[in-house]
């Protein structure tokens, strides 16, 4: 699995579809793969989570399910805890959850890549 | 040397931090300076969620809301290093207050100053410090004032700072890096 972040309208789905060989790739947005061995790009992965978590998932456990299915996938989400704690306990948490999920699936991912201006910087 | 660590919400810095000042604290004693006020179940769970995190790891934690430098009365003499957790709080605890919202230039001054005392007594300090620049909004005066205080902080504490280190997504990747201290270099895994 790759994943590549960075913050609102940086490029990086761009980035992605010119970098890598997405041919027999599903371009995803906001949702996550259901069929096995399905391989997809799957864009704005903050929003996926957001969904699951309104909806009382557990979005942390059913990435990684899915992952075991679709090891084969670039994951792409955008960069949210960088800014003013937000007043909203539900923002927080949302916030401080995508932060704490994509540090894990950082762990997980055999690259990481931060999009900034179009730019990948390679982290992992 | 000082390590100043910087980070969004949930990003790791904490972790990084932490495992920082473990590794350029072997046979010295370590304190853990917490700034965080805490107001109401949330906060107790984050402070819970922190305690468990530094757990066994041998820290002193001294609880220091504001007055940074006044930790020092409570450090003993000797060996020591210190992790500092974090000028985001420091900062909102400085400036706002039942006496109303203090000068952003005077918090900035008094907070990096205090940190700047700090590093001179100890042997090596880690800094852990929040972004909280990149959401593009507009907020209140007295919001943009706090994040214009904290950008203030950063900027004279990384020129002081032998390492800055940004954390994206649990990964430290190097913004800073001095010749000084070159000797300890290895063992704070960069990603340069």
């Amino acid at each position: 699995m790759k994943l590549i972040i960075g913050g609102y309208a940086q490029g990086k789905l761009r980035y992605v579809l010119q970098t890598y060989d997405t041919e027999d790739m599903q371009v995803l947005d906001g949702e996550i793969p259901e069929n096995p061995e399905e391989k997809a790009v799957v864009n704005h992965l903050h929003t996926w989570i957001k969904k699951r978590m309104l909806v009382g998932g557990n979005p942390e456990a059913e990435l990684f399910k899915m992952l075991e299915r679709c090891p084969q996938c670039i994951l792409i989400s955008d960069e949210i805890g960088s800014g003013i704690v937000p007043l909203e306990a539900w923002e927080r948490e949302y916030r401080e959850q995508t932060g704490r999920i994509l540090t894990s699936l950082a762990q997980k991912a055999d690259s990481v890549e931060r999009v900034f201006c179009g730019l990948a910087q390679k982290l992992k | 040397m000082m390590v100043l660590v910087i980070g969004g919400s949930g990003s790791g810095k904490s972790a990084y931090g932490e495992d920082c000042i473990t590794s350029l604290s072997p046979g010295k004693k370590k304190y853990y300076l917490a700034a965080m006020k805490v107001f109401d179940e949330e906060d107790r769970q984050k402070v819970g969620r922190h305690r468990q995190m530094r757990q066994g790891k041998g820290f002193v934690t001294i609880e220091q809301t504001v007055d940074i430098e006044k930790a020092l009365l409570r450090m003993e003499p000797g060996a020591r290093t210190a992790l500092v957790e974090c000028v985001s709080n420091l900062t909102a605890n400085e400036m706002f207050s039942e006496h109303g919202i203090r000068q952003e230039e005077d918090v900035a001054e008094k907070i990096a100053d205090g940190i700047l005392k700090l590093k001179k007594a100890v042997d090596h300090l880690v800094v852990i410090s929040g972004n909280m620049f990149e959401d593009g909004r507009c907020y209140d005066e007295g919001t943009m004032a706090y994040i214009r205080a904290m950008g203030r902080i950063n900027e004279r504490l990384a020129r002081e700072a032998e390492r800055v280190v940004e954390v994206v997504v649990g990964i430290p990747v190097a913004i800073k890096v001095s010749n000084a201290h070159k000797s300890l270099a290895g063992i704070l895994d960069i990603h340069e």
